[in-house]
């Protein structure tokens, strides 16, 4: 990597004379340096799952967050930066809450997506003589997971502010693994707890510890319930059915 | 010697923005269609502007707005309503449903709470779950969705007429047959062009011609009694159909 670096690495809003823009190819990789995140598309809803690295048995990994409500028909999982997604899942929501006061009804998941795709690509934009407000590129990947009148719906977000939909994605590290064993075992009619579990044997194939309760997290959106965090309770449940 | 007079008598002078520019509007929900109505003249004081100004306008396939009070105003109000219906349409692929856009007419007068759109507005078409509504606006965006709403220049006269009509007020069902909660379209219709000959008969400022919008749910076809007075079909996707129909009014 050191060898190959040019003056292109620096600036932001630079093309290389190849066409590529060094710094978002950069910020696409940390995301594979991030932990796997997991998402499954049902026709009764949509899973979410997020591998929790616990570094420490000094660490309360029930303060590690990387799975957060948009509104409550919407939420997203994370993997890269996660202190980025922040800042997006902000957006997000007072784009989602400014629908809702404008128009009395739920945004639709594809609309909230290119909202969060449309400020992914704010970096480096500054008017004549005026800082920038965003200095580089996120270093977060999302999955977007909600229900509209469309039916339930997953989307992938990259730094680079492109966004597809997908019936089932893994991103983070493990995600090479995880995604070919979703393409063998993702069919269109599972059900919920089918695409539960399976979530947790993709993340359980591709970590490194022992799953448990407390080093996963998982998430539903589901048509009449809307966006729901599993608790512990819950989740050690469906890890008993594995 | 300078003239103090001005200085020792005060003053007023005074300039008025908005002006009263008549005319009616009205809309009456069915259970899967709606009728919004007004008419034609524009006037000011005791002249005539124009006989054929229209204030009923069709935003999408399945609404249609009614503006009465300032018209310039009316006219601009329209016209930002209907640019956010497009962006709305180029933003998220899909046309504004009726209860949005009475949302959207709620914060759009709003925001002009301290220089108000001098206008009332009557919203009328079909809802998402397929029932006929109308949505009636004070004009700085109070709302509420009712099954009638008459507005404008001859309201107190139309809207006592639709209390009784639509929603039966001083009338005693016979015992065993309530009063329906929605007429027929044909029924309807007639209580729309009773309250326009009624109201040009008894104020000045209605009349000329009369425009009345029908918003039909999807899959539903006109009764045989109205497609006989041929209505005008609107293009429209499919779904939702829309007739206008147009009625003379006395001019004097």
């Amino acid at each position: 990597m050191f060898l190959t670096r040019s003056e292109y690495d620096r600036g932001v809003n630079t093309f290389s004379p190849e066409g590529r823009l060094f710094q978002v190819e950069y910020a696409i990789e940390a995301i594979k340096l991030g932990s796997t995140t997991v998402g499954i598309r049902t026709p009764h809803g949509v899973v979410l799952g997020v591998e929790k690295r616990v570094q420490s048995p000094l660490l309360e990994a029930s303060s590690i967050e990387k799975i957060m409500e948009i509104d409550t028909h919407l939420g997203c999982a994370m993997s890269g930066l996660t202190a980025d997604a922040r800042t997006i899942v902000d957006h997000a929501r007072v784009t989602a809450q400014n629908h809702a006061f404008t128009y009395d009804e739920r945004i639709k998941v594809e609309s909230v997506t290119q909202a969060v795709c449309d400020l992914a690509l704010r970096f480096g934009e500054s008017v004549h003589d005026e800082d920038a407000m965003m200095s580089r590129p996120f270093g977060v990947a999302l999955l977007i997971a909600g229900t509209d009148e469309l039916g339930p719906q997953l989307y992938h977000t990259d730094p680079s502010g492109t966004f597809v939909r997908y019936d089932a994605k893994a991103i983070g590290s493990g995600s090479e693994a995880a995604q070919s064993e979703l393409q063998d075992k993702w069919h269109s009619q599972m059900s919920l707890t089918e695409a539960q579990v399976l979530v947790l044997r993709v993340l359980k194939q591709v970590m490194e510890e022992k799953l448990d309760q407390h080093n996963v997290q998982l998430a539903q959106v589901t048509t009449d319930k809307g966006f729901h965090i599993l608790n512990e309770r819950e989740l050690k449940e469906v890890i008993d059915t594995m | 010697m300078p003239d103090m007079s001005a200085i020792v008598n005060p003053q007023q002078r005074q300039f008025n923005p908005y002006a009263e520019n008549g005319g009616t509007i009205l809309a009456i929900a069915g259970a899967d269609f709606t009728v919004i109505a007004g008419d034609t003249r524009q006037s000011e004081g005791y002249s005539i502007q124009t006989r054929y100004a229209p204030k009923v306008f069709r935003l999408t396939d399945r609404a249609v707005l009614a503006v009465n009070g300032f018209a310039a105003d009316g006219n601009m109000f329209v016209k930002k309503v209907k640019q956010r219906l497009e962006w709305y349409r180029h933003a998220h692929a899909k046309d504004m449903p009726l209860r949005a856009i009475a949302r959207l007419i709620q914060t759009m007068l709003y925001a002009q709470r301290f220089f108000p759109y001098y206008v009332y507005n009557i919203l009328g078409g079909i809802e998402e779950d397929g029932t006929g509504a109308v949505y009636s606006f004070d004009p700085v965006g109070s709302y509420e969705r009712e099954t009638c709403r008459a507005a404008g220049a001859a309201q107190s006269l139309v809207q006592p007429f639709l209390d009784n009509q639509i929603y039966f007020k001083n009338q005693t069902a016979a015992q065993g047959s309530p009063h329906p909660a929605h007429l027929p379209l044909p029924d309807v219709l007639s209580i729309v062009i009773d309250s326009f000959t009624s109201a040009t008969e008894r104020h000045i400022e209605v009349g000329d011609g009369l425009e009345m919008y029908i918003v039909l749910a999807r899959g539903r076809t006109l009764p045989d009694a109205v497609a006989g007075l041929r209505p005008q079909e609107l293009p429209s996707a499919g779904g939702e159909k829309v007739f206008v129909l147009k009625r003379d009014l006395k001019k004097d």
